[in-house]
């Protein structure tokens, strides 16, 4: 061994590693000259600051917390802070990696585990994520900080987040609002918005939280995954002519309640290639006349279960109840001559996967039911099983488990 | 020169000895030069390091043993009392001398830590002595939960010295 005899400036070396600085608040811990950059010879510093006093009984001000995350910045993103733009269009720093994170949004919890993120560092959810033992099991003991319209703000304090998700473009004065007192109470706070349920932005929405999490890698293969069902989907319903196109008569949960152009399930029919003749209005969910629908003669009829028609799902294997739900639609008076009824198609599905996150699964059965022909080869229910099994992580298995399509 | 009973004896006492330690996983193991050195002689002790990015490793010499230099970078180096602190950038070896005391033994100790990994633990402690002579009060000490682990081992080996030499007896 070449050893070097103990030198004095090696005590140096230990005088001025003890002078280095607790991390700025906001700033890359370690960064001791404060110019956003983590070189490698503050990180060097830094963690033999670490070491002294966490081991040596020194009395240097980085925890273990600390000396993880100026790890992290120096090995992930080069020494440097990264910044993003979240889907609500603000420029967000980050010095340091999520670690304790809230979220108001399951679509944003659900994606967070589609990426392989530390469910450990979820320290609370909303109330209706918090609600979904099946799906999300590992969220039973976190905290349930309500939802963004009746937030509990004492209980979002008291897990002292590092990060907060909230959506971008829906709700946004309630979640403009939870976000104005979350910075005004932690101003170190990270609160970011995506919405992860709209088709148009999902993918590109995968691969920023995927960047914010450092699982690139990761969000790249799901990003694939998902678009490779979404732009089977358009490709396949791409050269339809309008007045080709299957009319679809889609049912919101309530009974003659149904979609106009302005509600996401609206984006989805139509993306499936359907044709919704009650799309014109204002209203997200107007209420038509029986008599319309009967007019109308829809060639296929989509009737949405869920929360407000709370069967099946994740929480239930109750192909009957689905059942029962249709068969009550073709008893509608007049339904016998609508060519749906006729033809045998009218469909039962969970807006758990159409709704949220997993919305190209029940697109994908959209598209299948209003075109068999055309997407003979799609599969909705390998999509789904791979889905569970290899994205999100959970074991849960269709041919026995939920129900979420019927027939 | 060892006899042949002897040699084998002793390659299935240091196959006991090490295979324990190699299955443990441990990211950082460490190896003496010697574990008797002489009075005031120089011994060198070699961190072996598996699969840390950045962490840190902390060494506790026994009293008396003073640090005597090493290969490792200085920048990445801090000492206190018998502490001495290593810096882990991509390193899988580090190398530092200690010198002996006139006298004395003990446990050189150490943990490690893996920033990136979040884990950490402590290295196995190794034991040294002056002219493999103990002296009372380091020896009484407890030892680290690392080595009590070891000791089944110690005993197998034993049990197994002592086959073999019945076996070659009755030959």
């Amino acid at each position: 061994m070449e050893g070097s005899a103990v030198k004095p400036h090696l005590l140096l070396v230990l005088a001025l590693l003890l002078a280095v600085p607790a991390s700025a608040a906001g700033g890359i811990p370690g960064d001791a000259d404060g110019d956003g950059v983590l070189t490698r010879t503050e990180y060097a510093s830094a963690a033999l600051a670490y070491l002294d006093a966490a081991y040596m009984n020194g009395a240097g001000d980085l925890d273990r917390d600390d000396i993880r995350d100026a790890a992290w910045v120096y090995a992930r993103w080069d020494g440097k802070p990264r910044e993003i733009v979240d889907s609500s269009g603000q420029t967000v720093t980050l010095y340091r990696p999520l670690r304790r994170v809230v979220t108001f949004s399951g679509e944003s919890l659900e994606t967070l585990r589609s990426l392989g993120f530390d469910m450990g560092k979820i320290v609370a959810v909303d109330k209706y994520s918090h609600e979904k033992r099946i799906f999300f099991p590992e969220c039973r003991d976190k905290a349930n900080v309500g939802s963004i319209w009746s937030p509990d703000m004492e209980k979002v304090i008291s897990v002292r987040p590092d990060a907060v998700f909230l959506y971008a473009t829906i709700s946004t004065a309630a979640c403009d609002d939870i976000q104005k007192r979350l910075e005004a109470s932690s101003p170190g706070i990270r609160v970011l918005r995506f919405d992860c349920f709209k088709p148009a932005t999902y993918a590109a929405e995968i691969r920023t939280i995927a960047s914010i999490v450092d699982e690139t890698e990761r969000g790249e293969e799901f990003a694939a995954f998902y678009t490779s069902t979404m732009d089977r989907i358009r490709d396949g319903t791409a050269d339809i002519p309008d007045d080709e196109k299957t009319r679809v008569y889609f049912e919101y949960w309530f009974d003659y309640t149904t979609v106009a152009a302005s509600a996401g399930y609206n984006e989805k029919t139509e993306l499936a290639g359907g044709l919704n003749p009650f799309a014109v209005g204002t209203a997200e969910y107007p209420v038509v006349d029986p008599e319309a629908i009967i007019v109308a003669d829809p060639q296929v009829v989509v009737k949405l279960a869920g929360q407000g028609l709370a069967v099946g799902g994740y929480a239930g294997h109750d192909p009957e109840a689905l059942d029962a739900i249709r068969s009550a639609l073709i008893g509608r008076p007049g339904w016998t001559t609508v060519s749906a009824a006729k033809d045998h198609r009218i469909h039962v599905i969970h807006s758990d996967i159409l709704g949220g996150a997993q919305h190209f699964i029940g697109t994908a059965y959209l598209a299948k039911w209003f075109y068999p022909d055309r997407f003979a080869d799609l599969d909705p229910h390998a999509v789904h099983q791979r889905y569970l099994t290899e994205f999100q992580g959970i074991d849960f298995d269709l041919a026995s488990e939920g129900t979420f399509v019927y027939p | 020169m060892l006899s042949v009973p002897a040699n084998r004896l002793f390659c299935i006492v240091l196959l006991l000895l090490v295979v324990p330690a190699a299955a443990s996983g441990a990211p950082v193991t460490r190896t003496l030069s010697t574990v008797e050195p002489g009075a005031g002689e120089a011994f060198t002790v070699s961190l072996s390091i598996d699969g840390i990015d950045l962490g840190g490793v902390v060494e506790t010499l026994p009293a008396g043993y003073a640090f005597a230099g090493t290969d490792h970078p200085e920048d990445r180096i801090a000492l206190r009392g018998q502490s001495i602190g290593f810096v882990v950038m991509n390193d899988t070896h580090i190398t530092y001398s200690v010198t002996a005391p006139v006298s004395g033994s003990g446990d050189i100790t150490g943990a490690w830590e893996d920033f990136l990994g979040e884990t950490g633990g402590e290295v196995a402690a190794s034991h040294v002595a002056v002219d493999g002579i103990e002296t009372v009060a380091e020896s009484a000490g407890e030892r680290p939960p690392a080595q009590e682990a070891a000791s089944p081992f110690a005993v197998l080996a034993a049990v197994a010295a002592l086959l073999v030499v019945g076996w070659r007896g009755r030959r």
